[in-house]
């Protein structure tokens, strides 16, 4: 096709003009002081972590982590619809092997063991980070093809008081409204303290002007979103500290919303609390999580109820030693969760369970080599996970004023614990169905090039094996029922470079990545899974690439975000795919200060030539719109 | 410092030119096919796996067995986006039944049956749930149509009255909505009349007249009764639940009830006639134990209409399929097999003495055939 051509043309756009990668401007709003927090990032030597950037994530703030992920990661994603469920598949996994971290805990959906990115704004949180491959040592369960970690961050170093209010007006008469104070007070004293309260609210009316695009039904949905954050972080000069991070969200979607007969509800509430105290050595952590979800067709007030409640305790104790020039940093852990889960699909009675993880994790860090060694062992009531070892390293061949060349590696066991719905529901469960058991591989090399004093060149290039054993899934050949038949082999190269230049009036840049994903089933379990050995596994496009460029003056910002993607087969004989296609937005942004008022405003075209593609349920996807935000922010920070 | 900015603007541009390029290419993307001949051979409806809407017809030419895939797709570059749920022709036109998981995108797509193209396509609110479509004179043709469907569980999936849209293949319009019973499923049609099954739990087999596109006083059967076909003898034959009824097609009277097997773990479906109208073929099918992961399983039968009881014991072939047709000619058995929803099936092809003669491998649930 046409548009595969198009994918491999703009990865040569990219590599001509050196594309990019990730992460301009990331570290200058990491927090300095601790390191807090970022375990799996710290222990996980040898292993592609990838910051996003607080320029881009401010750009994509009245959007979702679909999409702020899919122009700035090789995540491919399976969306149903505008608005509608849309899951990850990292690195060709399923969308059940990506670990969703939130401040450090999972909050994948126990039950469906995975997490609908269209019901987590990027405004939820205030960093991301995408750590790429298998970190189960550190991360535990899920974490299989890759994690997504969501954080907080208490900003000590902005001390003083701000207030925003920010609204978006879109296309299809979509809203959105964000109304937040933050307030950090002054350093110096023996405490201080930090906090944040946030709310917003989002109203897609999805209100398309066309029934059809490309002879392609568009599929008509609601969606109201609500979410509250209230973070608090009190630290005192010794450095111990104590925190609250509270995340509540409310997703209502409702699609076919005009005939009362048809109309699908689901009603998704996550209600999300974590008290951690810490010092620097040691963590405790204290978290409750209750997943609900509705789900009703035609008449609303019978849904069909499942909620899981989660008590979540962890404890962590670190040990450092500086050797010569070794710093060495040993961390033991241990974790306890009480499950109880009433789904009207497990019977009548609530399913209550225990999970414990033991884990050790060391890292060694030499003048030129970085490594680690972690293991991990879970425990889980009527389930018995493996032990997932894993080791990494570092290598920095090269480091001058001007260059920098670091060497990777890892290997490491991987699990992931069947989800709820896999072991409990009545009749296509399977209570006894194995631990799935991976082994993932991997080898980069990372570089920086100071061009000259203003010119910075950036690019990593990955490539991984990562071969998962007793792969579970719902088998479409005995009724869907769970089974773990196959084994599936995922291998694959990354590779992503940013090229940045900043004078004092003009600054550019542009970022580029091309993923090649080989993702496939291997194993003959009957006569007619000869037709899928081999074949690329359903929803994962085999080559995926982005570009994004921008030109910024002074405030003002121009910037061209482009994602493609090729064909996703929908069969596992590789008989039938959805069209490959490529995505491009433009955004255009200034800032304007008005006494104590810097707003910014940021106009904004999606789809840009209004190219025609479909989702997982054939239907078309939005065609070109345009979006208008102006956020308002209030500072009384000491500059 | 003025020149990097200038070469760094270049670039910009350059790039952005070439997403445009490439952009426009993606939206071109169409290289038109010759549109092939499908006047005659085997068209396989493919159902699909119902949540990917991914129905698509087959066609197997008249001899060899390399089957052209996804006709329609090829022909027009759009899929069906549904599950297929039936094809027949009228005066050079094939009529599809599309059913999306998404109420209001059910349709019927009206072709050129020799080449394929589209003409027209029915879209809601005509068309809700099609399910079964039979050719009644010149230009019309009936399409049976649960409307929308609610929620199993609450009772409310079948909307009452279903109907019966009576689309003109002249003008591509439907003309009428006849009411029918909730859940109407199978047409048949018998001189100048139409005998239309239920799904939705009506116990009457519902009789239209065609030519005036009134319903009749229908006929008391029993649960779910669907009309299956007319005999070597003339005689109308309808299944209900676990047996079937043989009909005077004139008097309308119920001459006899023959009773299929006795196992009552196992369902019994695609009733089909011998090109000689001599014999039934049907598929059994049961569930396996839980230590088989309760995988369907099942085979073909076969006994004369003349059978005076129908035991069941011993199969025919071997083979669980998921449609099944006879050639009208030749007497040359079709069975459509599907190892899984999520991969192509196959269509077995055996002589009437149930002789394997070859397998072509089809697309997503091959479940029914149209031989033109």
């Amino acid at each position: 096709m046409r548009c595969r051509d198009g994918v491999f043309l703009s990865l040569l756009v990219g590599s001509f003009s050196f594309a990019n990668g990730q992460t301009s401007g990331s570290d200058q709003l990491l927090p300095s002081v601790t390191i807090r927090g970022t375990t799996p990032e710290r222990f996980s030597a040898g292993q592609k972590t990838q910051r996003i950037d607080s320029v881009t994530l401010e750009q994509f703030r009245f959007q979702t982590l679909t999409d702020v992920l899919s122009y700035t990661t090789p995540i491919a994603f399976k969306v149903y619809g505008a608005g509608q469920l849309s899951t990850a598949s990292f690195r060709g996994t399923s969308a059940n092997h990506t670990a969703v971290l939130w401040n450090g805990i999972n909050i994948n959906q126990p039950t469906l063991g995975q997490t609908d990115f269209s019901t987590m704004p990027v405004a939820g949180f205030d960093q991301l980070a995408v750590q790429y491959g298998s970190s189960a040592s550190c991360v535990g369960s899920d974490a299989v093809g890759g994690s997504i970690l969501l954080m907080s961050n208490p900003r000590w170093k902005q001390p003083g008081f701000s207030a925003s209010v920010g609204q978006q007006v879109a296309s299809f008469r979509n809203l959105a409204t964000h109304v937040g104070i933050r307030f950090v007070s002054p350093a110096g004293k023996k405490w201080q303290l930090a906090g944040k309260s946030f709310l917003y609210t989002t109203h897609s009316n999805n209100d398309f002007p066309y029934r059809e695009r490309g002879n392609y039904f568009v599929e008509r949905s609601l969606t109201n979103q609500k979410g509250f954050i209230q973070d608090l972080y009190l630290r005192n000069q010794k450095n111990q500290q104590f925190s609250v991070n509270v995340w509540v969200t409310d997703n209502d979607l409702v699609v076919t919303p005009y005939d009362t007969t048809v109309r699908e509800r689901t009603l998704s509430q996550s209600y999300r609390f974590l008290t951690t105290y810490e010092t620097n050595k040691l963590t405790l952590r204290l978290g409750w999580i209750r997943d609900r979800i509705d789900y009703a067709r035609g008449n609303f007030n019978t849904p069909s109820h499942s909620e899981t409640d989660r008590l979540i305790s962890r404890i962590e104790r670190e040990f450092t030693h500086t050797y010569h020039s070794a710093q060495l940093s040993f961390r033991v852990g241990g974790e306890w969760s009480h499950y109880r889960t009433q789904v009207d699909g497990y019977g009548d009675k609530p399913i209550q369970e225990d999970r414990a993880d033991l884990y050790a994790l060391l890292r060694m860090q030499f003048s030129r080599w970085l490594l680690s060694a972690n293991v991990r062992q879970a425990f889980v009531t009527r389930y018995d996970p493996p032990l997932t070892p894993s080791l990494g390293a570092e290598f920095l061949i090269l480091k001058n004023a001007n260059n920098n060349l670091t060497a990777k590696t890892s290997a490491g066991r991987s699990y992931r614990v069947p989800t709820l719905n896999e072991r409990y529901w009545k009749g296509l469960g399977n209570p006894n169905i194995r631990p799935e058991n991976g082994f993932n591989l991997e080898a980069g090399l990372s570089a920086r090039w100071f061009l000259h004093e203003k010119l910075t060149l950036s690019a990593e290039a990955t490539a991984f094996r990562n071969r998962i054993d007793d792969w579970s899934y719902w088998n479409p050949e005995s009724g869907y029922r769970v089974e773990n038949l196959q084994l599936v082999v995922a291998r694959g190269l990354e590779w992503s470079a940013s090229l940045h230049h900043a004078t004092n009036h003009w600054q550019w840049g542009l970022t580029a990545g091309y993923a090649l994903t080989r993702s496939s089933q291997e194993r003959v379990y009957n006569a007619y899974a000869q037709d899928i050995i081999g074949k690329q596994l359903v929803y994962v496009p085999k080559h995926t690439g982005r570009l994004s460029a921008h030109l910024a003056r002074g405030k003002n910002r121009v910037t061209v975000q482009t994602q493609a993607s090729s064909r996703r087969f929908i069969t596992f004989d590789n008989s039938q795919y959805l069209r490959g296609y490529m995505l491009t937005n433009v955004l255009l942004e200034t800032q304007v200060k008005l006494g104590p008022v810097e707003s910014r405003i940021q106009g904004q075209v999606n789809n840009l030539f209004d190219t025609v593609y479909l989702n997982v349920k054939r239907n078309a996807m939005p065609g070109r719109n345009f979006a208008i935000q102006l956020i308002c922010n209030l500072n009384t920070k000491k500059q | 410092m003025k020149k990097t900015t200038t070469a760094s603007a270049v670039r910009l541009k350059l790039a952005l030119g070439l997403l445009v390029a490439l952009n426009w290419s993606c939206n071109n993307d169409k290289d038109d096919p010759q549109a092939l001949p499908y006047g005659s051979g085997v068209l396989v409806v493919n159902a699909g796996n119902f949540s990917d809407n991914n129905g698509t017809i087959s066609f197997l030419p008249p001899s060899g067995s390399t089957a052209t895939y996804d006709i329609f797709n090829q022909v027009n570059q759009r899929s069906l986006t549904g599950s297929l749920q039936g094809y027949t022709e009228s005066d050079g036109k094939g009529v599809l039944l599309v059913d999306n998981t998404t109420a209001g995108q059910d349709k019927v797509e009206i072709v050129d049956a020799n080449t394929f193209k589209s003409l027209a396509t029915l879209k809601s609110p005509e068309i809700e749930n099609p399910r079964s479509a039979v050719r009644v004179g010149a230009n019309k043709v009936y399409v049976s149509c649960w409307d929308v469907s609610g929620d199993y569980s609450n009772g409310t999936f079948y909307k009452d009255p279903g109907y019966i849209a009576v689309v003109d293949l002249t003008t591509n319009t439907v003309i009428k909505k006849i009411p029918a019973v909730k859940g109407v499923e199978s047409l048949l049609l018998a001189g100048t009349e139409v005998f239309a099954g239920s799904a939705g739990g009506s116990t009457k087999l519902t009789v239209i007249d065609a030519t005036t596109d009134q319903v009749k006083t229908g006929i008391e059967i029993g649960a779910n009764p669907n009309p299956v076909a007319v005999d070597a003898n003339g005689k109308l034959w309808v299944y209900s639940s676990g047996e079937l009824v043989r009909i005077n097609v004139q008097s309308k009277a119920i001459e006899n009830r023959l009773k299929i097997g006795t196992d009552k773990s196992r369902s019994l479906s695609k009733f089909q006639l011998s090109s000689d109208k001599q014999y039934f073929y049907f598929v059994s099918s049961f569930y396996g134990s839980a230590a088989e992961n309760y995988k369907e399983k099942g085979e073909l039968y076969r006994f004369s209409v003349n059978d005076t009881s129908v035991p069941a014991t011993t199969p025919f072939i071997k083979r669980l399929f998921s449609g099944l047709a006879v050639e009208p000619t030749s007497g040359v058995i079709y069975g459509g097999f599907t190892p899984s929803y999520k991969q192509a099936g196959y269509v077995f092809r055996y002589q009437s003495n149930g002789t394997l003669i070859d397998s072509v491998k089809a697309e997503i649930a091959p479940s029914s055939f149209y031989f033109k």
